[in-house]
């Protein structure tokens, strides 16, 4: 079989899967509705002020495993649902920020600074047309950049990497996440540190469970839902609900919404003008995506930030500045931010290495179904059998070109006509997705020390967002964690028990002399500020 | 809130002490195994060492924190609002899970008292009603509760919120599947 075969195959599997009902004697897949279904929820999640696609993605979860059970026909809906999320929230992050000057998530803050005034001049629909415009097409470059440079990396790091390198990457990766998330290379490594201790309790070898103070309790570990939801959901909810709980202290008014006046369409003209600004966006937010870590707000940032440069020199005395409601701004922003999202797909295809939240969800969905291991083995071309795992990914960009397809086509009316959801209270809605993600998380492990569990992250998830740490790397490092022992353990014992088996590979030495570069760095360059 | 202050200097220290504790007494106290092992003539990675290069990080990031971070501008603070705040919002959770987890065997109890056959609350948890009471009243506690905190007053909206939140719950896990269990019962 050649690389063709397997794009048809996933392609098929998407289109010729589980059949979810027929019209007029045409099949339609499951896989297509669960896409269509996880998109319009991440739409009307990303309108949401306090909720973002992955607390969408940690609900669905065991919700999606019970209706489709641990078989290999479960995963290509699974993803496909959770791909619909990411992609629906991507898009529909910019309307409380349109709308009501309120980022639902803190990329779409750029987006406040020019859709707001828009909004304010009677042109709310318009912004809201540039901001889906700008995202659906940064999101869809970002996706073929993943399709073709995924199989690449994978293809180079199976062929030239061997254990001890491997090693050495995650090692690498580990350092790099710690070094730019958060602009703390302290705070980084501190969440980094938390993550692997937390990953390596009532784990080993040994019969004797480590770290586990003897107790039965902590002998099984802590699950893996219990850490990532409660670090990254639950503490957000918590901190959400601390910010709510002090503005309803100093007792703001609501924004209000200007009626709409004059067109509210794009024209061609408009488009085009757009276009530059889209373009570099989208190269710079593809560019980010593709490094762990780096999350979406930078990508907002410097295409903003580079948008206006441009806008600066080019733009005629009528047309207003950005940060006034220029729609520029927005194509800018919206464009950079949406073109994370697949980029992002490229560490944890190709190396296993999740780079932002959603991407971990998606390892978590693999994890618990089965059948797919990210890393670059899944891309072996093998010729006289069939690599089921390769099919799946195939059927997974297959998943991310329809939601792209439903983002073209239906996105920009749905995301229109979700205006409404920004009125629902934080107050109210918070705590409801707090006892729905504890029963999610309970109903995964059927046993209540889970949710003592999950709560004990979220406190530590808090804490961690007050004191500037960023949760992120301990969720990244609480996932490579068994990987990072495994990986260690094989490379020792192929090297003939070398305990300098990372420094004796040319290779790896220049991963672990970058993964110290890349720390001192960082430090050095946070020397002056924190976040 | 954020100024410039001693906060990145305390939480260097902290971590300094915390990854030096775990290094130097917990790991070594608490793993069978050490850094490396010799089993059977052949040497092996021991259950020791993973954990000490994450106290390892922990260290590292506490100096980093000590040496170069520690004169940072706007650095945040933690203040006695926000340990207000989380102690206010975990009581709420804590006791509405303990009514959730407690409140169905506590009733099974009771009304064994009114009858002649006892029945235990894991025969009961089956039937309908009585396999909800622990979810729906620990349910409503929490988020009506954390909507009151929030709120600085209980109000009819928040019970209502609360209400219709548990019940969609239920109706989301519990109606469609019979496998998934509503907590507490996959402990009783």
């Amino acid at each position: 079989m050649n690389a063709l075969d397997y794009i048809w195959l996933g392609i098929l599997a998407v289109f010729q899967g589980p059949e979810a009902f027929s019209i007029l004697g045409l099949s339609v897949s499951i896989t297509l509705i669960m896409v269509l279904c996880g998109f319009l929820l991440g739409i009307a999640v990303g309108a949401t002020p306090g909720l973002a696609g992955p607390v969408a993605m940690a609900i669905s979860l065991p919700i999606l495993i019970s209706v489709f059970g641990y078989t290999p026909d479960a995963l290509l809906p699974v993803l496909g649902f959770l791909v619909g999320i990411m992609k629906g929230a991507t898009v529909g992050g910019a309307v409380p920020a349109i709308l009501f000057n309120t980022p639902g998530t803190p990329d779409a803050y750029m987006t406040t600074l020019d859709g707001y005034p828009m909004t304010q001049r009677g042109q709310a629909k318009k912004a809201l047309r540039v901001a889906h415009l700008s995202s659906a097409s940064g999101d869809t470059f970002s996706d073929l950049v993943l399709f073709i440079c995924a199989p690449f990396l994978a293809i180079i790091v199976e062929s030239y990497l061997d254990l001890p390198e491997k090693t050495a990457l995650l090692i690498l990766s580990l350092s790099f996440i710690a070094a730019v998330i958060g602009g703390s290379a302290g705070k980084g490594l501190i969440s980094i540190g938390l993550g692997l201790l937390a990953v390596y309790i009532g784990t080993g070898e040994d019969f004797y469970p480590r770290l586990s103070f003897g107790t039965g309790e902590l002998a099984r570990g802590f699950p893996i839902t219990t850490a990532v939801l409660g670090v990254l959901i639950i503490g957000a909810i918590f901190k959400e609900l601390e910010e709510t709980w002090r503005k309803n202290q100093t007792d703001t008014q609501p924004a209000q919404v200007a009626q709409d006046g004059g067109t509210q369409r794009l024209s061609w003209l408009e488009v085009k003008s757009l276009f530059p600004y889209i373009t570099r966006s989208a190269l710079i937010g593809t560019a980010i995506g593709a490094l762990p870590g780096i999350g979406s707000t930078l990508a907002a940032t410097l295409g903003y930030t580079i948008g206006q440069r441009r806008h600066r020199r080019r733009k005629t005395p009528d047309q207003p500045d950005f940060g006034n409601g220029a729609p520029e701004g927005i194509a800018a922003t919206e464009a950079a931010n949406s073109s994370v999202s697949g980029a992002n797909l490229i560490p944890v295809l190709s190396l296993g290495i999740p780079g932002n939240a959603a991407a971990v969800f998606l390892i978590l969905a693999a994890d618990s179904i089965g059948g797919l291991n990210p890393g670059p083995s899944v891309f072996r071309f093998s010729a006289d059998s069939v690599n089921s795992e390769l099919v799946i990914v195939f059927g997974l960009f297959t998943c991310m070109t329809v939601a792209n397809l439903l983002n073209w086509t239906i996105g920009g009316v749905f995301m229109r006509s979700m205006g409404f959801m920004t009125r629902i209270p934080k107050q109210l809605l918070l705590p409801s997705v707090l006892l729905l993600t504890l029963t999610a998380i309970y109903v995964q492990e059927t046993r209540i020390e889970a949710i003592w569990f999950a709560l004990g992250f979220g406190v530590l998830g808090y804490f961690m967002r007050v004191l500037g740490i960023s949760p992120l790397p301990f969720v990244v490092a609480f996932i490579l964690g068994r990987p990072l022992e495994e990986t260690a353990r094989q490379a020792f014992s192929a090297t003939g028990n070398d305990p300098w088996f990372l420094f004796n590979n040319p290779i790896a030495l220049i991963f672990i002399l970058l993964s110290i570069a890349v720390i001192v760095l960082s430090a050095r360059k946070s020397k002056g500020k924190s976040p | 809130m954020k100024t410039t202050g001693r906060t990145n200097l305390l939480i260097g220290l902290i971590f300094v002490a915390l990854g030096c504790v775990a290094a130097f007494v917990w790991i070594p106290l608490d793993t069978q195994t050490g850094l490396i092992e010799k089993v059977r003539g052949r040497q092996i990675i021991g259950d020791a060492l993973a954990p000490t290069i994450a106290s390892g990080f922990l260290l590292l990031g506490g100096l980093l924190l000590v040496l170069t971070e520690r004169n940072a501008p706007n650095q945040p603070t933690l203040t006695r609002q926000h340990l207000s705040f989380i102690t206010r919002i975990l009581a709420v959770i804590i006791i509405g899970v303990l009514v959730m987890r407690y409140t169905g065997p506590a009733l099974s109890h009771i009304a064994n008292v009114f009858r002649d056959d006892l029945i235990a609350y894991r025969l009961l948890r089956a039937t309908l009603g009585w396999r909800h009471v622990g979810f729906v009243l620990g349910g409503i506690l929490i988020v009506a509760g954390l909507i009151a905190t929030v709120e600085g007053r209980l109000t009819r909206r928040a019970i209502l919120t609360a209400l219709a939140a548990v019940l969609l719950i239920i109706a989301v896990f519990d109606i469609p599947f019979e496998d998934l269990l509503l907590p507490p019962n996959g402990d009783v």
